[in-house]
């Protein structure tokens, strides 16, 4: 074990870190558990009680269900759209290019994804509004006049949220792939293996922690998203994230806002517990 | 089953020839040992011949037939790679059948072939056992099986038992040897280490900077090496230069050696010396100084100083033992011990 | 060699996918109709107005020197705590490591309401303090990820030999680890930085009204309706940004390799 100094030491390192996200991360979740239990926000003079009111209708109110059922599916939407393009760009910056230009590809794929989320969004909005940058592109090749406006729909929404994670399952896919020796792939071509064989049998099993890793830094998020919904949606926005938002911004009602919350967090929470295993198996 | 052949094989790359202008016949069903250097471009052969490398010139012939079109997973070769190359997701067995699985053999036959190769390289119990979970040794016999498995025409080795320490080395070298004569498959056996190459090949052929400078036997390469460089790379040699005279090869110190004309140096192996305190008979004998002895259980080196250059005599430890630790010796040799030189 | 081209062709398609909209939004920065309409007539009114704009100015302000403080903090902390995990064995030390996924696991949506209540139970007002605490909490297990890898490339003995040599722990840490360890944590401290200056979704519940973050402005200025300086001040941002990760990228390869 460790002497006495030492621990000292360990503690004066790892405290100030451990502390802030104690304070800044974890009591905050504990803080809102308490809230979901509350009937209205305990402050200003108010008066509060604990209820499972709020659980009762997060989970039984036909709205709210039927919004999540929508979360999630946006979710599966937008990680197999992003796991389907992804997949094969991972694949070809792994195995087809290399040295320097490997490099700068590689880079030039991931900055994108550094930029403010915010704003890629907006510029989606641009280009995807009618008389925008889309509109007058496609109007520009076709001979006859089209309006293309697909701005406020569920396909503006898909296309913003691919946009923004889809680096994620590049850089995920582009790690295990990178991870796989080049002689195995020569060894399955001696066998006889064309590349669809190859794929399937080698490349996707042996990518596959990168596969699940990306899917849940995809899912998780985009489960929870509103913002995305809010400007690319309009009215055809509403998500379990939106609504969650409305209760903390609009509606002021905190407390049904951190029983959805937790609604939401307990999803998470059950999704990273099965892939954890087999990402840490990967290890 | 099948021979093979490279005429006029050219590969550079970036200016550099990796191959340069080689030609060789590989039997059908024979052991052939490629042997050179780092960097002499014996790889770079096995893949063209494999496919994985396309040659700037030059043909590769399969069973007559011309390959160098015809893509890698066509060319029904079997390949051991100097990783072994093992699939880490599937077992031994589904490792071993893969090649069966792309050539659409069914179930219970596959299932039966997997069985007998895996007999023949004595791994039968470890068939549902993933590759991480084996030895070394264990690894190298089932990426045999995986390779033969398929009844490919001719089998390519690069470097397969280089990963492994020696004692199972050696223990691997008979295995290969047992295992080939008994599919009789053509095979190429790249290596860098000359012992294995002479221990386990039919023939050899020793490349070096691209090109081919000897191929045969390996005791008729190992009696008559053609130059100097492989008479010193295929096991140890004493090359003596000296001047040409009429008679033959005028060595330093007065000794001439009768060699046929345009002999530069010859060259003598260790274990062909014979070493006297007192003038001995022979016509090819020169005298140097005696300056060291290395102790290696049964046999025995002796290291000696010739006009500057260091020369090496080997013999059993206990026909030596009545020489001095320093000082003159004759050095001496049957003519027909005598390896004649043209660099 | 046709699945080679397929290959390049499917990548270029998915980059000019990633690109596109960043150069539309940045030409129609310069383009003079108000309303992002073709056809194209350059014009720098826009970033001409933006230097005029109070309000986009100082959320920028705002925005720039909350970053600056917690990329101090996040990367002290962080590579504080990155010392420890390389430095000693202890029980627990796998559990610390799982715990700081959380932060970045967890929907933001869901960690920023949960630190909305909070503050609020704790009497802690929205505002500048709120969102700094908010986003160090958020920056530093990036800020452990990038040192810790610098880390894997250090050699320990390195830091016993200086001990048996007869210095100190602190003399250590200054002269032998830190030197060393420089490219990791200023390329944490851009991540840091970064993960700060873009960050919306935890600002937005934590900013109060009238003192935002830029892009807590830039969201209510987009549900409110365009003006054409929020599509300036982005391609700004996204210009900067971008910079600032292609800094961080370098140096932590070339720090490597010294």
């Amino acid at each position: 074990m460790l002497a006495r100094a030492d621990r000292g030491r360990l503690a004066g390192l790892l405290a100030p870190a451990y502390l802030w996200l104690t304070a800044a991360v974890f009591l905050p979740l504990s803080a809102m558990l308490w809230f979901a239990f509350l009937t209205d926000v305990p402050f200003g003079g108010r008066e509060a009680s604990l209820t499972l009111d709020n659980f009762a209708r997060a989970l039984t109110n036909p709205t709210y269900r039927i919004l999540l059922g929508k979360s999630l599916e946006l979710g599966l939407i937008v990680t197999a759209l992003c796991a389907l393009i992804g997949f094969p760009c991972a694949l070809v910056l792994a195995k087809a290019i290399r040295g320097r230009a490997r490099e700068a590809l590689f880079l030039l794929v991931i900055l994108p994804f550094w930029s403010n989320s915010l704003v890629r969004i907006f510029s989606w909005a641009i280009v995807l509004r009618g008389n925008g940058v889309l509109d007058s592109a496609v109007n520009w090749i076709s001979p006859w006049p089209v309006d293309v406006n697909l701005m406020f729909s569920q396909s503006a929404i898909v296309i913003g949220l691919v946009h923004s994670y889809l680096p994620y399952m590049i850089l995920t896919c582009y790690l295990a792939l990178q991870g796989i020796d080049d002689a195995l792939i020569e060894a399955a071509r001696s066998l006889g293996a064309g590349p669809l064989r190859i794929l399937w049998r080698l490349l996707i099993p042996l990518a596959a922690p990168g596969l699940i890793a990306g899917a849940v830094l995809i899912f998780v998020p985009v489960v929870g998203s509103f913002m995305e919904p809010r400007i690319l949606g309009g009215r055809v926005g509403t998500y379990f994230g939106t609504v969650i938002e409305d209760q903390f911004i609009a509606v002021f009602n905190w407390p049904l806002g951190a029983a959805l919350s937790f609604c939401l967090l307990a999803v998470v929470l059950v999704i990273l517990a099965i892939a954890a295993p087999v990402l840490r198996r990967a290890a | 089953m099948a021979e093979v052949r490279v005429e006029n094989l050219t590969k550079r790359y970036a200016g550099t020839p990796a191959l340069d202008d080689v030609t060789l016949d590989f039997p059908d069903g024979q052991f052939f040992g490629l042997l050179g250097p780092s960097g002499s471009g014996k790889t770079t052969l096995l893949r063209a011949i494999a496919g994985f490398v396309t040659p700037d010139a030059g043909r590769v012939l399969m069973g007559g037939q011309p390959v160098e079109h015809v893509p890698v997973e066509s060319r029904q070769i079997g390949m051991v790679f100097q990783s072994y190359a093992l699939f880490p997701n599937m077992t031994v067995a589904e490792n071993v059948r893969f090649g069966l699985d792309v050539r659409r053999v069914s179930g219970p036959e596959a299932a039966r072939r997997v069985g007998e190769v895996l007999d023949l390289v004595q791994l039968r119990p470890y068939a549902a056992r993933k590759p991480h979970e084996l030895s070394g040794g264990q690894r190298q016999r089932v990426a045999m099986a995986r390779a033969i498995v398929t009844r490919p025409r001719v089998l390519l080795l690069d470097e397969p038992l280089s990963a492994l320490d020696k004692s199972l080395r050696l223990d691997m070298q008979i295995e290969l040897r047992r295992i080939q004569r008994e599919v009789g498959i053509t095979t190429i056996f790249v290596t860098h280490d000359q012992e294995e190459a002479l221990t386990l090949s039919d023939r050899i052929g020793i490349l070096r900077d691209g090109r081919l400078i000897a191929e045969g036997p390996p005791r008729a390469v190992y009696a008559a090496p053609p130059d100097a460089f492989t008479a010193r790379f295929l096991g140890e040699a004493n090359v003596l230069t000296g001047t040409p005279e009429p008679g033959g090869l005028r060595l330093p110190g007065g000794t001439l050696i009768a060699v046929p004309q345009g002999t530069t140096a010859v060259a003598v192996r260790p274990e062909h010396i014979a070493l006297s305190v007192a003038e001995p008979a022979a016509h090819n004998r020169i005298q140097a100084r005696l300056v060291g002895r290395i102790f290696a259980g049964a046999m025995g080196t002796c290291v000696l100083d010739w006009h500057g250059q260091q020369l090496k005599v080997t013999d059993r430890d206990q026909d030596m033992a009545h020489l001095p630790d320093t000082g003159p010796v004759w050095l001496s040799w049957a003519d027909d011990k005598t390896i004649g030189l043209k660099d | 060699m046709t699945l080679r081209i397929a290959g390049r062709l499917w990548l270029a398609l998915v980059l000019f996918f990633l690109y596109a909209p960043i150069l539309a939004m940045a030409a129609m920065s310069f383009n003079a109709s108000p309303f992002y309409q073709l056809p194209f007539t350059f014009s720098t009114e826009w970033y001409v107005k933006l230097a005029g704009n109070a309000e986009i100015l100082a959320a920028s302000w705002q925005s720039v020197w909350i970053a600056v403080v917690v990329t101090v903090i996040a990367t002290v902390l962080g590579t504080a705590a990155s010392l420890a995990f390389f430095r000693y064995k202890f029980p627990g030390k796998r559990l610390l490591q799982a715990l700081l996924f959380p932060p970045i696991a967890i929907p933001w949506l869901i960690t920023g309401t949960a630190m909305l209540i909070f503050f609020f139970a704790i009497g802690i007002p929205r505002g500048a303090p709120a969102v700094i605490v908010g986003h160090v909490a958020l920056a530093v297990p990036y800020v452990i990820v990038v040192v810790s890898a610098r880390l894997a490339g250090f050699d320990p003995l390195l830091e016993e030999a200086a001990r048996s040599l007869g210095a100190t722990q602190w003399t250590i840490t200054r002269r032998v680890t830190l030197p060393f360890l420089a490219p990791g944590v200023i390329a944490g401290g851009l991540f840091a930085f970064a993960v700060s200056f873009d960050q919306f979704v935890v600002s937005y519940f934590l900013a109060e009204p009238g003192d935002m973050t830029l892009p807590v402005l830039i969201y209510t200025a987009i549900r409110k309706g365009f003006t054409p300086e929020i599509n300036a001040i982005s391609t700004i941002i996204i210009v900067v940004s971008m910079l600032v990760m292609l800094l961080a990228a370098r140096g932590f390869r070339f720090g490597g390799d010294r």
